[in-house]
Order: C-alpha cells, then structure tokens, then sequence
C-alpha cells in the first residue's frame, strides 16, 4: 500500500513538472532558510552555556552617579571580588579579568596580542575552558605566570613544548608560560589568547571601589542565592557608599548581579565580545519562519489548484473501495515524501550556501553540523511537522470530494479560491514587508555611512602608541609626517569614533557640566579636519605652554569644546573663547569645534571636552594624500622599524573602526536583503504555478474570447487583474506593519533617516511589476496560442 | 439480492422539488443481467449509483441480501460494498498514473490482501483477460477498448456478486462493443455474476435476461423474459 502511494506520488511529480519543480525547490528554500538561521540561532543562544558552572557564575554590573550624571558599566573596581567573597558566604570565588592588547616576544617572535587578558587564580578552575597542559587550581598562582592557547603555542613555539618557558610582556616584564588552554570555543563571551596572572598587575596590589577597568564574575554556591545575595549587596554597598566612600545627596552606587547566560543576548552592557540583542535573534527567527510559511502556502496553493486534476483518481479509489481516511493518508505521505526530497535538497543547499550564510551573519559554522545526527534528526521531525501543516488542507478537501459530482461533471473547486486567494495575500503581505524593512534598513545604512561626520575618516591609518613609543613621540611623528603620501600626523588618547573618557567641567561662576573627554597633541583637529567655529586651533604656544614641572601643579590646559558643551554652557562661540574653567587643573577655551559624532549614531552627541596632553596619547592618525596607498604604507612601515623595535607595525584605517560600529546593523542588513529576496522569489515561484494552472482552466474562455476578438492586452488584463488586486491588497496590509515596525528601529537611532512615502509606493510598484511580470510569463503564452486549438481539445 | 422500495431522488430548484427518481420498485435476483434503458436524462446513472451505493435517495428503504442498506453503519456498508460490488464506466476511469498491473491491483490493496496473493489473483486476472504483455502499460498507451478490459478486470479482481456497469461500450467501436457485451454474457452465465448495466443500446440490452425502461425517473415497463437462474 505504502509502495503504491509513493509510486502514485512520484509517477504525479514526473508528470506535473512545474508542479514539482515550484513545491519541491521552494520548499527546500525555505527550509533551507530555517536550516542556517536555526543554526544561527541556536549558537547565539548557546553562549556561555558551555560552563560546567554556567548557572552558577554571575557578573558584576556597577551603577553609580558621583554627582554629573547616571552611569553604568561592566566593569568595577578590584575590591569587589575580594571584598564580596570575605562578606558572603554565597560568593564561593572570583575572578577579575582586564583584556589588555599587549605585545608578546619569544626569541624573534613578536607580536601585538589583542586577546591578551589578566585573569585571578581561580580562572581556570571557575570558568570550563579545558587545559590541554598544566593543572586548572596552580596554572596562575603566583605572580607572572601565562597559560596560552594551543593556537598561540603554534604561533610562538612551533612544536616546542612551551610550558617553562618565558615570554616577555610589553617590553617590560617576564612571563613563564605554565599552561596551554584549549582555544577558546566561539559561543563565548570571553575569548583570548593569553591569561596571565591578575597579581601582576600593579592595580592589584590594592583594593580599590572605584579605578573601575576590571570585570568581576563571581562563582555562587547556588544559581538560586542570586535574589538574596542581591540584597544584601544592596544593603552592604548603602552602607559602604555613605561611610566609606562619603556620598551624599543624589550620588550613590549599586552593584547588580547579572547571571553569566544572560549577558551575551539580554545585558545593555557588552561582553569581552560584543553582545546581540535578543530583539535580532526574534527578529531571524520570524524571517526564517516566514520564509517557512510563503513556501509552505505555495504547496498548500498549488495541491488545492491541482485538485482538479487528481480528483478523477480519488474518486476511482473511492468507487475501488477506499475509506476517506486511506486518501487522507495517501495525500500526507505524498506531502511528506515531498517534504522529504525537499528536506535532501534543503541540506545540499544549504551546505552550498553556508560560506555565504557565514560571511553574512559573521559566523563560523562547519559543513559537519548540517550533516550531525542532531540536524537530521530535527529535519526529519520538521519535515513531518512541514508535511502535515502544507499536505493537510488539500489532503481533507481531496479526500473529502463529493464522489458523485466528481465523476458525473470533473471536480469544482470553489470554497478554497477564497482561501487561495488570501494565502495568497499573505504571501505578499510577507514579502512586501521584508523588501520595506530591508530598503529601510539600507537607507538608515548608507545614511550613517554617508553622514558628514563632522571629521574626515577617510585615508588615515590608526598606528598605537605605548608608554616606550611615547618617550620618542615627538621624533617618530615628524619621521612619519615627512614620509611621502602623508599629509599630516595627530594624536590622542581615543579614536573620534569612539569617545569614551568621562569627565566633569567646572566653570568660574560654579557650574558643573558632564563631559566626555579628548587629550590630543597639536595636529590632531587638522589631521582629522575638525572645523573650528570660534577661536583658533593649537599652536607651538599650547606646547610650549604646557607645563609638567611641580608634579603637574603649574599646568594649565588649553581647552576645545564643542557645540553641545557649549550650549550647555549657555555661552555663544563667541562668549566662550578666553573663557576659564576647570578640570582639575585650570584652563583657558581656546577654540570651539563644531558638533561631530564620536558615539555610534544611536546617541544623541554629547559635550565634549578636547584638552591638549600629548603624554597620554595612545594612538597616531596619520592622514594620507590617497595616491599610492600601499607605496605609503611601505614607506610608513620602514620608517616604523628604523625607531621601534619592541612592536610589529600594525595598523588599521580609521572608516576600518568606523564600520565596526554598525557591524550589527550591516549584519541584520545582509541577512534581511538575502531572506527578503527569497521571500519575494518563492511569492512569485507560487504565483507563477498558480498563474499556469489557472490558465489550463481557463483555456477554453480564451479561446472563444479571441474568436470573439479579444487582443493579447485584453486577455493579459483580463488574467492579470485577479491576481494584480490581491497583491495590491497585501501592500495595503504590508505598508502600515512595515511602517510602524520600522519606526521602532529606527527609533533606536538618534539620528536617522525619515520614513518617506514613496518608500512604500516603490517597494509597492516593484512588487507589483514582478508579480505582473511573472504572470505575464504564463498568460502570454496561453493567450498567443491558436485558438481553434484550444477550442478543439476541450 | 437487491429490493428498491419507494426510492425517489429529487433535486430543489427555485423550491420546487425536480424528481430524478420517482417511487422506484425494483426487485433484482442474484444471477440476473438486467439492462436499464431510457432517454438521456431519465435517471438511469443516478439509479445504478444508488445501487452501487455511491449515491444516496431522499427517499424509500434498500435492501442488500435482505440487509437494510441505510440503516447500517457507514463502515459496514463500506465492508459490503468493498466485498460484493464492481463498477464499470463508460470512460473506464483508469487512474493514469498508474499501468495496467497496478490499476487491476488497487482494489485488492483497500482489502488488505496480502502482496503474495494480489500478485496471484492479479496474475489470473491478467491471463484471463490475455493481456499479460501489457501489464506494465499505461493507460493512455492503449485503445479504448483494452482500456475497457482492464475497467473490467479490476471490476472483477475482487470477485464481486454485482458488476455494475454505466454505458460500458458507449465510447467504443461497434466490434469492441460486441467483444464486451459477449464477455458480461459469459461472466453472467458461467459464473453466476449478477450484471446490471445502463445502456442506451436495444442490441446491447438484448444480451441480459430482463429490461427495464426508465422515464422522467420512473419505470415504464417490466418486461420478464427467461429468466435464467
């Protein structure tokens, strides 16, 4: 019986080409679709779980306002693990961790290390990350000890057993690598590459509230003592803020306990890695099952619209002696069997398709796990889940047929038009709004790309500066300005993409505002082109002015602001210029610098305070003329090693670091232009079937219309009018969903784009002129055909 | 074998009731070749179909070998009709994807027979009907009249008391036609097999034991001839 169903569904799929072609291709597109956003997915929510002790370690959040302004960050000061683990018996241990790019040498091996982290002892034995050589509870005890991936022994040793030998830190200090760790799984909010020992650190050495630059997790008796121990950390940090740290009025500080699972897709505050937003991981998921549905509904549509044909054979099954359920059973297996093939082709494709998936979503899957047991087994089960959601409707209406009518007239199909009519509407309903939301998102894109900044990112190379680098600043930055293709070279202590130093300002007449703050050198606003609206930029006088000598006591500052600071200020560009205010030391407002982005677009730009103090900058910009870039870069790279001997010359472009930014973003981008055409593809693909089957239908009245004289436009108007309606109905629906979701993203942005009109209306047009198109395909043919013929068959 | 009492069929247009059958009494004999005649539209189809249990009446009472057709259970009458009744048509109805073998064999598969005992009776089936050579053809590769002769020999595959057939030569060739007629004569005769067929032919009626003529969806006559038993 089995055997004859599939023989009967195969020798059906031989016979209805188009048929086959739409449901089993779009089926597996969309699967195929689910199959990598799922993976996607299912990584993202893995994270961090790999922790034998994942439910039990929590992070450290520190919330505090001294008097400017509400602040929080992920990271606190070092006496928190201490200080927490000897007041309560929850905390069973700590850990601190500062991620610090260091440059590493062994022998002639020299390298700027990124994922260089400092970590207490207890690192290994609370966190899983597998030790490959040495043991997890000594690894780093003791002061100056590192335990280094197995890739970063590579990269150092070779095949040399690394353990007891010693690698130099920053130029300054000695390691002795005791430990070679497995690399460090990708589903982890820590990754590194280096874990060298906390006590090594100066900051270690006391225990401090504030200095807040290390993230502290803690290891908990009982993932349940979260609520209780919260507050009693409450109560305890009250007490402390008031006593210890002599807050008062509206200042306080808070520290939360936030469970390790949750930072990587619910905490606003990032991870070693960056996080992502849990909104984007519902967001994939709806796409993917979206997807699922469009190419479910096209079979759904196209067996019902087929039904005519098969209704002649049901109802011979019936007079031959089959109950209703044997042909109910008979369409689910055919849908499953169909579901099946479309699930093989799913895997091809998606194996075919995952490099791109990777580049897209910023991924590294292996072809391996599309083909592991648990990916077949939760394909298999889809497949049945799939067969029975698209197979069940025509199973029950073709197995429910009235015998009689069938075999006396063919088979009339009229209460699932309606139904074919709006599943057909939902289809474009969901295809208008993903190209909407996609055509939005990459407007908000190019938006962001092209923005004047208020600076030039373009053509300036980002080289580091440390404290051996500084010592020599003056020197190395003139060799590297006088190099050809270099314009000009500035620095300071952060990128202009990204201003994070907080600090306050206190002006004459006692008024504090918050500021974030920028020491840069002389060259700085000219090499990235600030425009200075009031005043003048910095000059030899600002140099020589600068006075270090009393222990810094006789300094005083010459100071920038911008227009945000000012307004604050409540002064005109005018008024400000000569202007005395405060920060720490004195200093006279030199110029005023026009508002420009140093925060991701999502915040509004803040005040902002640039002071001259070249002693602390810690990167070079280097703008370049842009002919012959990688000539330059040679050059700038030999003039590099000449003077700098303990750092590789390394290097990035500052619209490098830009693009950073909005990685997230693009991220989402990719994935929604990708998923959006395939909606639209598979809307059309059923389209065109149901345009095809709808034409053998109506072969016969376009015959005689033509013997009547109807044109090749009129009988294209004719066809297309019924289908062009719903899909015009499907963006009434679509464009106030499209608008209303959309406005909330872009709601997340400080500055964006309006939502303009004709946004719709085009996304509308396009639509409509595909599917047009699409039904043009069929119609065309069926309405160039000879009539006489037509007449003749029927 | 079969009583028809009082079986009426009508259809409501514009709140009228339009009469396809109107009180029809018919008693049918097991062993009988009854022919029903009548112009188009006389209800002839619609009386086999509700003979054949395919279609139900508005009205009257049915009785099958003494049991009472509409007061069983629909999975009893379903049993009774799998067990008892083969249908022929006048445009075969051949599924078309499947090849001959395959369609003789259908029935036998919603009766659960065994895969080792379908390929015997299938096998006789085919042998007898001498179209053993075409067992792996589809439909469409062959004439209308051997796609007749496999309607028949899946009518007969599960050895059914009552063939019922509608128009059965109607779309073939005089010769064809006589070949098909002689063949229900035959399985009437020698093998008991109780036949009614719908027809408009008086040659064709001429091979059963008795007619009936139907009219606006009534019976004009009952001519009794030998019956043969």
């Amino acid at each position: 019986m089995l055997r004859n169903y599939f023989k009967i569904a195969l020798r059906h799929l031989q016979k209805n080409k188009l048929y086959a072609l739409v449901n089993i291709f779009g089926l597996s597109i969309g699967i195929a679709s689910c199959l990598l956003i799922g993976l996607y997915i299912w990584h993202e929510l893995s994270f961090d779980r790999f922790h034998k002790n994942a439910d039990r370690i929590a992070r450290v959040t520190w919330q505090y306002n001294f008097g400017d302004a509400e602040n929080k960050t992920a990271t606190t000061g070092t006496r928190v693990g201490p200080d927490f683990q000897r007041h309560f018996p929850e905390v069973e241990a700590y850990v601190r961790l500062l991620k610090y790019p260091r440059v590493v040498r062994y022998e002639n091996a020299m390298f700027d290390e990124k994922a260089f982290l400092y970590a207490d002892s207890a690192f290994f034995s609370l966190f899983s990350f597998p030790l490959l050589k040495g043991d997890p509870k000594t690894v780093l005890a003791g002061p100056d000890k590192v335990v280094i991936t197995a890739s970063a022994a590579k990269k150092y040793f070779g095949n040399e057993d690394p353990v007891g030998k010693t690698v130099n830190v920053g130029g300054t200090k000695d390691f002795v690598v005791t430990g070679v760790a497995k690399d460090a799984p990708a589903a982890s909010q820590i990754r590194f590459d280096f874990v060298g020992t906390f006590s090594s650190l100066g900051a270690a050495k006391e225990e401090k509230w504030n200095e807040a630059n290390y993230v502290t997790y803690l290891l908990l008796q009982d993932e349940k003592s979260v609520p209780v121990l919260q507050n009693k950390i409450d109560a305890y940090i009250r007490n402390i803020a008031k006593n210890e740290m002599q807050l008062t009025g509206p200042q306080y500080m808070a520290y939360h306990l936030e469970p390790l699972t949750r930072v990587h897709l619910h905490s606003e505050l990032d991870g070693f890695e960056p996080n992502n937003n849990i909104l984007y991981i519902y967001i994939m998921a709806a796409v993917a099952v979206l997807i699922l549905l469009i190419a479910c509904v096209n079979y759904t549509n196209l067996s019902t619209a087929q039904s005519a044909r098969r209704s002649a054979e049901i109802s011979m099954r019936k007079v031959m002696g089959a109950g209703r359920g044997q042909v109910f059973r008979q369409f689910i297996i055919e849908s499953f069997l169909l579901t099946l093939l479309a699930v093989v082709l799913a895997l091809l494709l998606s194996a075919l398709f995952l490099p791109a998936f990777n580049r897209l979503a910023g991924k590294e899957f292996d072809t391996d796990i599309l083909f592991g047991p648990v990916t077949l087994i939760v394909l298999l089960l889809a497949a049945v889940v799939i067969a029975f959601a698209a197979g069940a409707y025509p199973a029950l209406v073709l197995s429910g047929s009235r015998l009689i009518s069938t075999l006396k007239g063919g088979f009339a199909f009229t209460g699932s038009a309606t139904l074919r009519k709006s599943l057909i509407v939902f289809q474009f309903v969901i295809s208008i709004f993903l190209i909407i939301a996609t055509i939005i998102i990459l407007q908000q894109l190019s938006f962001i790309r092209n923005k004047d900044l208020g600076y030039n990112k373009e053509q300036v190379v980002v080289l580091p500066v440390d404290r051996t680098i500084s010592e020599h600043y003056d020197e190395l930055k003139k060799a590297l300005a006088t190099s050809l293709g270099v314009v000009s070279v500035g620095g300071a202590y952060e990128a202009p993409t990204h201003i994070d130093w907080s600090d306050g300002i206190t002006t004459k007449d006692g008024k504090k505002i918050t500021v974030n703050a920028l020491p840069v050198d002389e060259d700085f606003t000219r090499t990235l082109g600030l425009k200075i609206i009031a005043g003048e930029d910095y000059s030899q006088t600002d140099v020589l002015q600068f006075d270090t000598s009393n222990g810094g006591n006789n300094l005083r500052y010459s100071f920038m602001v911008n227009e945000s600071a000012l307004k604050q200020l409540g002064w005109t560009p005018e008024e400000a210029i000569g202007k005395t205010i405060t920060k720490g030391n004195d200093g006279v407002i030199k110029a005023v610098v026009k508002d420009f982005h140093f925060r991701s677009m999502h915040e509004p730009i803040n005040p902002l305070l640039i002071f001259y103090d070249k002693r602390i900058a810690s990167s070079l910009f280097v703008k370049l003329s842009g002919s012959n870039v990688s000539a330059t870069l040679q050059n700038l790279e030999k003039t590099w090693k000449e003077r700098i001997s303990h750092r590789p010359f390394e290097y990035h472009f500052l619209d490098e670091e830009y693009a950073e930014l909005y990685k997230a973003e693009q991220r989402t981008a990719g994935v929604f232009t990708g998923f959006s055409s395939l909606a639209i593809l598979l809307a059309c693909l059923g389209l065109f079937a149901l345009t095809a089957f709808t034409m053998v239908q109506r072969t016969k009245e376009i015959g005689i219309r033509k013997v009547l004289g109807a044109t090749l436009a009129d009988i294209l108007a004719l066809v297309a009018k019924d289908f062009l309606l719903l899909v015009i109905l499907a963006l009434l629906i679509a464009a106030p969903l499209a608008f209303f979701t959309a406005s909330k993203w872009l709601d997340s942005f400080s500055y964006k784009v309006d939502l303009h009109w004709w946004v719709f209306a085009g996304a509308g047009v396009v639509t409509i002129l595909i599917a047009f198109f699409t039904i043009s395909l069929q119609a065309i043919k069926t309405a160039l055909a000879n009539p006489v013929k037509n007449l003749r068959t029927q | 074998m079969i009583a028809l009492q009082h079986i009426s069929k009508w259809y409501n247009i514009g709140g009228k009731p339009n009469f396809v059958l109107k009180d029809i009494n018919l008693n049918i004999q097991e062993g009988e070749f009854l022919s029903i005649m009548g112009p188009s539209g006389s209800g002839k189809s619609t009386l086999l179909n509700i003979i054949g249990m395919l279609d139900l009446p508005n009205e009257g009472r049915y009785d099958f070998f003494g049991q009472s057709v509409y007061d069983m259970k629909e999975k009893h009458r379903q049993d009774l009709y799998k067990k008892n009744i083969g249908f022929i048509f006048q445009a075969y109805h051949l599924i078309d994807e499947l090849n001959v073998y395959e369609n003789i064999e259908t029935p036998l598969l919603y009766q659960n027979v065994k895969s080792s005992e379908r390929k015997a009776m299938v096998g006789d089936m085919l042998d007898r009907f001498n179209i053993v050579g075409k067992k792996d053809l589809f439909p469409s590769q062959l004439s209308g009249g051997q796609q007749q002769l496999v309607g028949i020999a899946r009518a007969l595959i599960a050895k059914p008391r009552l063939l019922l057939a509608d128009e059965p030569t109607g779309n073939l060739n005089s010769k064809q036609g006589e070949e098909i007629m002689q063949l229900f004569k035959q399985l009437n005769e020698e093998e008991g097999i109780t036949i009614i067929q719908v027809t408009h032919s008086e040659k064709n009626a001429e091979y059963g034991s008795r007619k009936i003529d139907l009219l606006d969806g009534r019976i004009q006559q009952h001519i009794k001839e030998n019956i043969s038993l």
